[in-house]
C-alpha cells in the first residue's frame, strides 16, 4: 500500500526527490529557450529543501512509503549520514546547474554548443535519483536509483553524440549494469531470508547470510565507484561535457557505490571479517593501480578520472577497516565522501573553465595560468591540495580519520597495518605528483593557450568561487556534523 | 462455474464486426464506416472484458455454451491483455493506415480487409482465451495463424508474402504436434472419465487430474510443448517470428508480438497446470525452464546482431517469452506470478515500442537502422516515447519491465539456480548494449542534412503515450485489481487452492492470501500443494 509521509523532515526528504523529476518533465515540454533557467530553477528549490532538511533535523527518523504487511518495498530514512551525503550530492548538483550555464554556449572554445533541453533534463533526474538513493532505506529502493542514475549517466556522457562519446556512455552504462546484477542478489537474497527489503533487516541475518549479502552490495559498489575489475568505464566518461564530469566524479555516480556501502555496514550491526578483508584487499590493489596510471597522463580530465579512482579507493578502504571495530574509520569516510565531492567538483570544473577559455585541457600546453586568470588559478591550487590532503583542506582531516582508525584496528591484525602503510605511501606520492603539475602549471610566464583565453563566464566564475570556500570548509562542517 | 453471456458476448462482437466488413463489397463502404465498425469493436472488446474481471473478481467463473467457454483468473488476465493491447494498436491503427491509404501503399479495398482481420484475428485470440474446450483451444490457436497470416501479408510485397507463407507453413506444422498433444490427453482423460465427454473439458481434466496415466500425459506435454511454443516463438521453432513480425504493418507486429504469443502461452500453462496436477511439477517444470533459457540465449545474441529495426524488437520478443517461460519453469507461487506479471508487462512494453517503431516507418520510409537518424530533432516525441519504450524493455526502473524481471530473478534464486540466473542476467546486459544501439544510432545522432522536421499525426502519438504511462504506472505500483488476478491465477495454475491461508512471498502485491483459496475452491486439494505452502511460511 502506498502511504504518505506524514512528519515534515521525510515529507522534505521525498519532495527533494520529486521536484528534480517534475523539473525535467517541465523541461521537456517547454522550448528549448528556457531549459537552463528551469534547470536552475528547479535545482535551487531543491538545495533549499535539502537546507531546510539540514537544519530541522534533530533526530533519526524513518517512514515506509510503499509497502505490503510487513514487507518494505520503498520507504525513507533520514540519519546524520545520509542527510549529509544529500546535501553534497543536492548542492553540487546546483552548482554544476549553475556551472552549465556558463559553460555549454556557443563561447565555449573546446565543444562549442546551444545547450539541449536533454542535458538539463538529465541533470536534473540524475539530482532527484542521487537523492532518492540517499534517502532511500530498502535495497531494491536503491537497485531502482542505482539504475536510473546508470541511464542518466548513458545519456549525460553520450551528450556530444560523438561516436567515441556514445561508446564510452554505452561502456558506463554496461559496466554498471553488470555490476548491479550484485544488488540484484543482495535485494532478492534479503528478501527471500527476512520477507522484507529494508536495508535494516540486515542486522537480523546470521552472519554467513549477513556477509554474502554484504559481498553481493560491494560487487555493485565497485561497479560504481569505479574500483577494480569495474574499474574501466570511468576514464572512458570522460567524453562527457566537463559539468557532467565534474558531477558524475565528485559527488554523483561513483559516490552512488561507496554510498550503498556505507548504508549497508551501517544497518548491519556488526558486519563479518570478511567482508573487510576482501574490501580492504580491493581498496588497496585498486588505490595503486589509480596511482600508476597517474604517471602517464597529460590530458588534466584523465588524470583527475584515475584521481577519483584512488580517492573512492580510500574511502571504499576507510569503510572496509571500519568492520573491524573502528567508528573513526567510518566518519572519516563518511566525511571523506562529503569533502572529495567538493574538492574534486572545483577540481573539474577548474580543468572546465580553461577548456571554455583556452581551449585546451592537456597540462603541458597549461603555464602561468596565475598571471592571467588569478581565480582559475587560485581554484587549481585549493583543488590539488585538497585532494592531496594537505592541511588546512579539507582532504586533510578526512584522511587524517581514515589513517588513524587503519592505525587503530592495526594493532591487532599485521596485514592491515601493511595495508594502512601502503595507503599512506600513496597518499604522500599524490601530494607530490600533484606538486610537480602545480609548479607547472600556475606560475610564471603565461604558455600561448593561456595567453589568448578568452575571459571566464560569470556564472563559472561564482561557482568557482563558492567552491574555493568549501574546499577549506567543507571538513569542519562534516565534523561538526557528524560529531 | 456461473453461467454468464459475457463469454460469448464478447466473442460475437469481434467477430460480427469482421464478418460484417469482409462480407460488405468495398464500394458500399467508406474508409470512415471502417473505422467506425473497427472503433466499435474494440472498445466493446475492452469494455466486456473488464466486465468479465470484474465477474472474476467478484468470485464467480462465467461460463458458457454447456462449459465450452470459461472464464477464470488465469484466463481474464489474457482477457485484458488482447482488450487493452487490441484497443491501443487499435487506435494506432487509424492514424497508420490512413497515412499508407495516402502514401499508396494500400487501397480502399485493403484498408477494409486490413479493419476486417483486424477483428477477426482478435476474435481467434480471445477464443483462445475463453477455450474451456481443449480441442477448440487448438482450433482457435491454429485459427489465429489464418487471421494475422492476411494481415502480416497485407501490403502484398515479395517479402511480405513470403514472410506470411513461411508463417504459415511453420506455425501450422508446429501447432499440428499441438493437436497431438490435445488427442493424447483427450483419450487419455475418455478413458479414465465416467462422463466421456467432460474428457475434452479442462475444467474437469483439471479435477480428475490425478487419474490420468502419468507416462502418456508426459508425452503429451512434450508434444503440447514443442507445438504450442512455435506458436509462443520458444525454442527452437521461433524462425517464422522474426519475419512475420518484421513484415506485418506495425500495429500488427504489436498486436502479434505482444498478445499472440502470449495467447499461445496462455495454453502451454493451461497443459502445464494440468501437468502439475498430474504428473507433479517437475517433469514440465525443466523442460519448460531449459527450453526458456535457450530461447533466452538465442535471442538475446541474434537481437545484437540484427540491422533492421523491427527484427530486433522481434527477436527481443522471444527472449522475453523465453524469460516467461522461465519463471514458469522456476514454479513455485512466485515464479508462476512473476512470469504473469511479466507477460502483461512485455504486452504493454512491446506494444508500445512496435508502435513507435511504426512511427519510424512513417517517418523515414525505412526501418533500417543504418538510414534512421536523429529521431530526436525530427520527431521529438516519437524519439522521447520510442527512448522510454526501449529503457523500459531493457528492464530499467522506473518501469514495468524491471518489476517483473526482479520477481523471476528472486524466484530463481529462491528456488536454487544461482548460476543460471546470472546467466540470464548477463544475456540481458547484451540486450541492454542493443537498444543502447538503438537508441544512440537512431534516436540521437544528427539528422541527414534535408530531413523534414515535424512529428507524425497525433492519432499515432496519443495511443502510443498512453501505453507509456501504462508501462510507467505498472513500474511503479501494480494496480490491485491486477494484483489479485495474478496471485489468484498462479494459485490456480499451482493448484494451491487448499483452505490453508497462504503467506506467500507475491502477497507483495496485496494481501489476498485468504481470498485466494476461497476463489480456487473448485479446485482439489493436494498434499503437494500443503507441503509447498508449508515450505513458504517457513521461509517467510
Amino acid at each position: 500500500m502506498i502511504t504518505l509521509p506524514t512528519t515534515f523532515l521525510t515529507f522534505l526528504a521525498l519532495a527533494a526527490t520529486l521536484v528534480p523529476f517534475i523539473g525535467a518533465v517541465v523541461i521537456a515540454s517547454l522550448p528549448r529557450e528556457h531549459a537552463k533557467w528551469i534547470c536552475h530553477g528547479f535545482a535551487a528549490v531543491t538545495v533549499v529543501i535539502a537546507l531546510v532538511i539540514a537544519f530541522a533535523f534533530g533526530n533519526d527518523s524513518h517512514v515506509v512509503l510503499i509497502g505490503f504487511g510487513d514487507t518494505e518495498v520503498l520507504g525513507l530514512t533520514l540519519d546524520r549520514v545520509s542527510v549529509l551525503v544529500a546535501l553534497a550530492v543536492i548542492s553540487i548538483g546546483y552548482l554544476v546547474a549553475l556551472y552549465s550555464i556558463g559553460y555549454l554556449n556557443e563561447g565555449n572554445r573546446e565543444h562549442p554548443d546551444i545547450g539541449r533541453r536533454r542535458f538539463y533534463a538529465f541533470l536534473l533526474v540524475f539530482i532527484g535519483a542521487m537523492a532518492g538513493l540517499v534517502f532511500t532505506s530498502t535495497v531494491i529502493g536503491q537497485l531502482v536509483f542505482f539504475e536510473i542514475t546508470g541511464a542518466c549517466s548513458w545519456a549525460l556522457i553520450g551528450y556530444y553524440e560523438t561516436p567515441k562519446a556514445l561508446r564510452s556512455a554505452a561502456k558506463a552504462l554496461l559496466v554498471t549494469h553488470i555490476a548491479s546484477i550484485g544488488l540484484y542478489v543482495a535485494a532478492a537474497l534479503l528478501f527471500i531470508f527476512t520477507g522484507t527489503f529494508a536495508v535494516t533487516a540486515i542486522a537480523t541475518l546470521t552472519a554467513s547470510q549477513k556477509a554474502i549479502v554484504l559481498l553481493a552490495i560491494l560487487v555493485a559498489a565497485w561497479g560504481k565507484s569505479a574500483q577494480l575489475p569495474f574499474h574501466m568505464w570511468l576514464p572512458d566518461a570522460m567524453e562527457a561535457p566537463t559539468p557532467v564530469s565534474a558531477y558524475l566524479h565528485a559527488a554523483s555516480m561513483v559516490k552512488v557505490g561507496v554510498y550503498i556501502f556505507a548504508r549497508g555496514l551501517l544497518s548491519s550491526g556488526g558486519a563479518p571479517e570478511i567482508v573487510g578483508w576482501v574490501g580492504c584487499t580491493m581498496a588497496i590493489i585498486t588505490l595503486v593501480y589509480g596511482f600508476v596510471m597517474y604517471l602517464p597522463q597529460i590530458d588534466m580530465k584523465r588524470l583527475l578520472a584515475y584521481s577519483t579512482i584512488t580517492q573512492l579507493a580510500t574511502i571504499m578502504f576507510g569503510l572496509s577497516i571500519s568492520v573491524f571495530g573502528s567508528d573513526l574509520a567510518f566518519k572519516g569516510a563518511i566525511a571523506h565522501i562529503f569533502n572529495h565531492a567538493f574538492g574534486k567538483t572545483l577540481f573539474f570544473l577548474v580543468a572546465g573553465a580553461l577548456s571554455y577559455t583556452a581551449g585546451t585541457r592537456m597540462l603541458p600546453q597549461l603555464r602561468g595560468i596565475l598571471s592571467k586568470k588569478p581565480l582559475l588559478g587560485i581554484g587549481f591550487a585549493c583543488a590539488a591540495m585538497a585532494i592531496a590532503g594537505v592541511p588546512p583542506f579539507s582532504g586533510f582531516f578526512s584522511k587524517f580519520a581514515i589513517f588513524a582508525g587503519g592505525f587503530e584496528v592495526g594493532k591487532d591484525h599485521w596485514l592491515l597495518m601493511v595495508f594502512v602503510a601502503i595507503a599512506l605511501l600513496e597518499s604522500v606520492a599524490t601530494f607530490a605528483w600533484f606538486l610537480k603539475w602545480l609548479g607547472q602549471c600556475i606560475p610564471g610566464k603565461p604558455s600561448e593557450a593561456i595567453a589568448n583565453a578568452a575571459p571566464t563566464p560569470f556564472t563559472i566564475q561564482v561557482v568557482i568561487t563558492v567552491l574555493i570556500v568549501m574546499s577549506v570548509c567543507s571538513s569542519f562542517i562534516a565534523a561538526w556534523w557528524l560529531g | 462455474m456461473t453461467p454468464s453471456l459475457l463469454p460469448i458476448l464478447i466473442l460475437i462482437v469481434p467477430l460480427v464486426a469482421a464478418l460484417g466488413l469482409l462480407l460488405t463489397p468495398t464500394r458500399n463502404l467508406t474508409t470512415r464506416t471502417c473505422e467506425g465498425v473497427h472503433i466499435g469493436s474494440i472498445v466493446l472488446i475492452v469494455l466486456l472484458s473488464l466486465g468479465l474481471a470484474a465477474s472474476v473478481l467478484a468470485g464467480n467463473h462465467p461460463s458458457s455454451l454447456g462449459g465450452w467457454l470459461y472464464v477464470d483468473a488465469l484466463g481474464v488476465i489474457f482477457l485484458l491483455i488482447i482488450g487493452v493491447v487490441g484497443l491501443m494498436t487499435g487506435l494506432y491503427s487509424i492514424g497508420y493506415i490512413r497515412h499508407d491509404l495516402e502514401e499508396g501503399l494500400l487501397d480502399a479495398h485493403r484498408v477494409k480487409i486490413y479493419y476486417g482481420f483486424f477483428s477477426l484475428f482478435l476474435f481467434t485470440m480471445l477464443l483462445s482465451a475463453t477455450a474451456n474446450n481443449i480441442v477448440m483451444m487448438w482450433v482457435a490457436v491454429e485459427a489465429t495463424t489464418l487471421g494475422s497470416a492476411f494481415l502480416v501479408g497485407i501490403y502484398g510485397q515479395k517479402s511480405s508474402l513470403e514472410a506470411a507463407w513461411k508463417y504459415v507453413i511453420i506455425c501450422t506444422v508446429g501447432v499440428a504436434f499441438g493437436l497431438y498433444g490435445t488427442v493424447l490427453v483427450f483419450a487419455n482423460g475418455a478413458e479414465v472419465l465416467s462422463d466421456p465427454h467432460q474428457a475434452v473439458l479442462w475444467t474437469s481434466l483439471a479435477e480428475n487430474a490425478k487419474l490420468l496415466d502419468p507416462s502418456l500425459m508426459k508425452i503429451a506435454f512434450v508434444f503440447v510443448l514443442v507445438g504450442f511454443g512455435t506458436k509462443a516463438g520458444l525454442f527452437p521453432m521461433y524462425a517464422w517470428l522474426p519475419d512475420a513480425h518484421s513484415e506485418a504493418p506495425s500495429p500488427v507486429s504489436g498486436l502479434l508480438s505482444g498478445v499472440l504469443l502470449k495467447c499461445a502461452l496462455f495454453v502451454i500453462i493451461r497443459y502445464y497446470a494440468l501437468m502439475i496436477r498430474s504428473i507433479g511439477p517437475e517433469f514440465p517444470q525443466t523442460l519448460i525452464l531449459v527450453l526458456g533459457t535457450l530461447s533466452v540465449i538465442v535471442a538475446a545474441m541474434l537481437f545484437y546482431v540484427q540491422k533492421d529495426l523491427k527484427r530486433k524488437l522481434a527477436y527481443s520478443s522471444v527472449e522475453h517469452v523465453g524469460f516467461i517461460a522461465v519463471g514458469l519453469g522456476l514454479g513455485g507461487p512466485l515464479g508462476v506470478a512473476a512470469a504473469l506479471l511479466h507477460s502483461i508487462n512485455h504486452s504493454l512494453a512491446k506494444a508500445l515500442l512496435f508502435c513507435g517503431s511504426g512511427n519510424v516507418v512513417m517517418k523515414y520510409g525505412t526501418r533500417d537502422l543504418g538510414k534512421v537518424k536523429g529521431m530526436l530533432r525530427l520527431a521529438p516525441a516519437s524519439g522521447v516515447l520510442l527512448m522510454v519504450g526501449a529503457l523500459a524493455l531493457s528492464g530499467f526502473p522506473p518501469f514495468n519491465v524491471f518489476v517483473s524481471e526482479f520477481m523471476i530473478f528472486t524466484a530463481g534464486i529462491k528456488a536454487g539456480y544461482w548460476i543460471l540466473m546470472l546467466v540470464l542476467l548477463g544475456f540481458f546486459t547484451v540486450t541492454i548494449a542493443g537498444f543502447v544501439q538503438i537508441i544512440s544510432g537512431s534516436v540521437l545522432g544528427k539528422p541527414e542534412e534535408n530531413a523534414k522536421v515535424g512529428d507524425v499525426g497525433k492519432q499515432t502519438l496519443i495511443p502510443l503515450g498512453i501505453l507509456a504511462a501504462m508501462v510507467l504506472i505498472m513500474g511503479f505500483a501494480v494496480p490491485t485489481p491486477i494484483a489479485r488476478l495474478v496471485s489468484q491465477a498462479s494459485a490456480i495454475v499451482l493448484d494451491s487452492g487448499d483452505p490453508i491461508v497462504v503467506k506467500a512471498p507475491w502477497s507483495l502485491f496485496g494481501n489476498e492470501e485468504a481470498t485466494v483459496a476461497e476463489k480456487a475452491g473448485n479446485l482439489i486439494v493436494t498434499p503437494a500443494a500443503a507441503a509447498e505452502t508449508a515450505q513458504n511460511t517457513e521461509t517467510k
